[in-house]
């Protein structure tokens, strides 16, 4: 019995074995080792078998249990490797956003860019005519600040006095039309701007309007040019064609013998002659400054005086004023500069300089009034200067700033004092682009005016140009 | 010898000299003036037949000359010739309101004017005659 009860030991301990081979080994080795045990069990006796029975039993249930453990450890693996993919594809997802939020963000940052970066304003509106999108110059001329107005309703926006481009931009998106331009009139701080406006509709996907786009490009300087162009083409048409209608009137009564005697036709002669130059120098004036402008003018730089270059004109300049009983002076308390070759410069344009800006003063200036010249020279600063100043109409501060300007007539006097527009503009051209010099006025409506200009002193010109 | 008044108002003093010499050797009394006002001036007290008068001038435009004859009731009816070297674009509406009898524009020809000055005043004459 004991022996019996030795060997149900051994046969329990070789399942141990078994099972431990089992949990450490492959089924393969298992039913090797199984094997190997049942053979040794061959002979024994009947208790032995018992224990054998029970062994194997305790197998097979071991195994039965192993197997379904491994089973539901499958699905367990199954499902977490699931759950794993599942996160792995939503982390995916989540880059793939946080790209297009990104790019969405870059794009947006960009369009911003655009609009900004646009010299006219620009509006967006979605399709309840609220605000989603304006720049700087939108913002300035409606003024509202956009980062507090997104959303809002553009006529809360805009204002009463704007609404006729907020009823344009309501009447654009309403008609589905692609795009309409309109010009507008839209006040800008104290300023009344014109502006061309162009509205165009926002589509959708679905190709449904949902917005629009409003783009306010300012054309008053335009219109003004325009204006200017128009008005120089009246009052060079009327300057030209003024001499040759007494060229054309006088040279047919000559032929119609409508001049009685020699006096008479020399007369008739003397008008057509004075009418002829005066023709010559309105279309040398222009030419000039076309020459100028396109840089193609011959200059013929040389050492001169201004001091020199105001007493040659003088004589022809006083005769002028005396006509219109105004006097005429040079330099303060009577002292004229001293004389020397102050700059380096075209003598005649230089002279026509001074001729126009001095006839300007006498022509602007009432009967009894005065012109005074001065002349100086700043070492320090290294220039000459001119200036001339009477007691004039004068000029209002809004028009000094164009005053230079091609064909730009001071509004009060255009009608009063016969002119092209040119002559400053001359001026400017012949100091500032061929001498490198500085215009300059000061006017005070009713009190007079002060033009003037400064040029370079002739040794620093010299040197520079060398 | 015609003795009609012709009003010469021009800033243009070769203007005015030269139109004055046609129409003194065709018989015109000739009344000469620099400026609008002083053309108003004149005509009121002159009572010109004709006015022959520039558009551009300064202190008063021919257009508001025009405007102040016919608002005067003695000079409202006197025939008005306007000299223009602008290019001047009047609408006929505006022309019909001024009662601008016609334009001319420079370089005229003296001739011209004379023959277009007789033919406003013997229309004037054929007018007045009817009535």
């Amino acid at each position: 019995m004991a022996q019996e009860i030795k060997e149900a030991y051994l046969i329990i301990a070789m399942c141990i074995v078994e099972i431990s081979l089992f949990l450490t080994y492959p089924a393969g080795l298992t039913g090797r080792v199984a094997d190997a045990t049942g053979g040794c069990l061959a002979g024994c006796g009947p208790g032995v078998w018992t224990g054998c029975i029970a062994a194997v039993a305790g197998v097979i249930c071991f195994n039965w249990y192993r197997k379904k453990s491994a089973n539901k450890i499958t699905s367990t693996t199954t499902l977490l490797k699931n759950c794993r993919d599942y996160a792995a594809e939503l982390e995916n997802q989540v880059k793939d956003l946080q790209i297009q939020v990104q790019l969405s963000k870059r794009q947006r940052a960009n369009t911003e860019a655009i609009i900004y970066g646009i010299r006219d304003a620009v509006l967006v509106i979605d399709d309840a005519d609220r605000l989603l999108m304006a720049n700087e110059l939108a913002g300035r001329l409606f003024g509202f600040d956009f980062t507090n107005s997104q959303y809002k309703p553009v006529n809360e926006l805009a204002g009463t006095d704007k609404s006729e481009f907020v009823d344009f931009l309501r009447q654009t998106r309403k008609s589905r039309v692609k795009a309409t331009k309109r010009e507008i009139r839209l006040s800008d701080g104290d300023k009344l701007k014109i502006f061309d406006c162009i509205i165009s509709c926002v589509c959708d996907e679905n190709k449904q309007v949902c917005g629009a786009v409003a783009v306010l490009h300012d054309i008053t300087r335009e219109k003004e040019i325009s204006l200017m162009k128009d008005d120089f083409i009246s009052y060079v048409s009327h300057e030209l064609r003024t001499p040759l209608a007494a060229i054309m009137a006088y040279s047919e009564m000559l032929l119609d013998d409508e001049a009685d005697d020699e006096k008479k036709k020399k007369e008739f002669y003397s008008v057509i002659q004075s009418q002829a130059n005066r023709l010559n120098r309105l279309i040398e004036d222009i030419l000039n400054i076309a020459r100028i402008e396109s840089g193609l003018i011959k200059v013929d730089k040389k050492p001169v005086s201004l001091t020199i270059l105001i007493e040659e004109q003088l004589p022809m300049l006083r005769g002028f004023a005396e006509e219109k009983n105004i006097s005429l002076s040079w330099g303060s308390g009577g002292q004229k500069p001293i004389v020397f070759d102050q700059v380096y410069a075209d003598k005649d344009m230089i002279s026509q300089v001074i001729v126009n800006l001095m006839s300007n003063a006498v022509k602007y200036t009432p009967s009894g009034g005065s012109v005074k010249i001065e002349t100086g020279v700043d070492e320090i600063a290294g220039t000459a200067a001119v200036s001339i100043t009477d007691t004039g109409v004068g000029i209002p501060e809004d028009q000094l700033e164009r005053i230079f300007d091609k064909f730009h007539r001071a509004e009060a006097t255009k009608n009063q004092v016969k002119g092209t527009g040119l002559g400053l503009n001359l001026v400017k051209q012949i100091i500032e682009k061929v001498h490198n010099g500085r215009v300059f006025v000061k006017s005070k409506v009713g009190a007079g005016s002060t033009f003037g200009f400064e040029m370079p002193l002739s040794r620093r010109t010299q040197l520079a140009e060398r | 010898m015609n003795g009609k008044k012709v009003l010469v108002v021009d800033n243009e003093i070769h203007i005015v000299h030269v139109v004055s010499i046609k129409l003194r050797n065709n018989g015109y009394e000739v009344i000469a003036a620099e400026n609008g006002a002083e053309a108003f001036e004149l005509a009121c007290q002159k009572k010109p037949d004709i006015v022959v008068t520039d558009y551009q001038m300064p202190v008063m435009t021919g257009t508001e000359l025009v405007k102040k004859l016919r608002e005067n009731e003695e000079t409202s009816k006197i025939p008005v010739i306007m000299l223009t070297a602008r290019n001047l674009m009047l609408e006929d509406q505006q022309k019909d309101q001024m009662q601008i009898s016609a334009f001319l524009s420079k370089p005229f020809s003296p001739k011209e004017l004379l023959r277009t000055i007789e033919d406003i005043l013997y229309q004037k004459a054929v007018v007045a005659g009817k009535q």
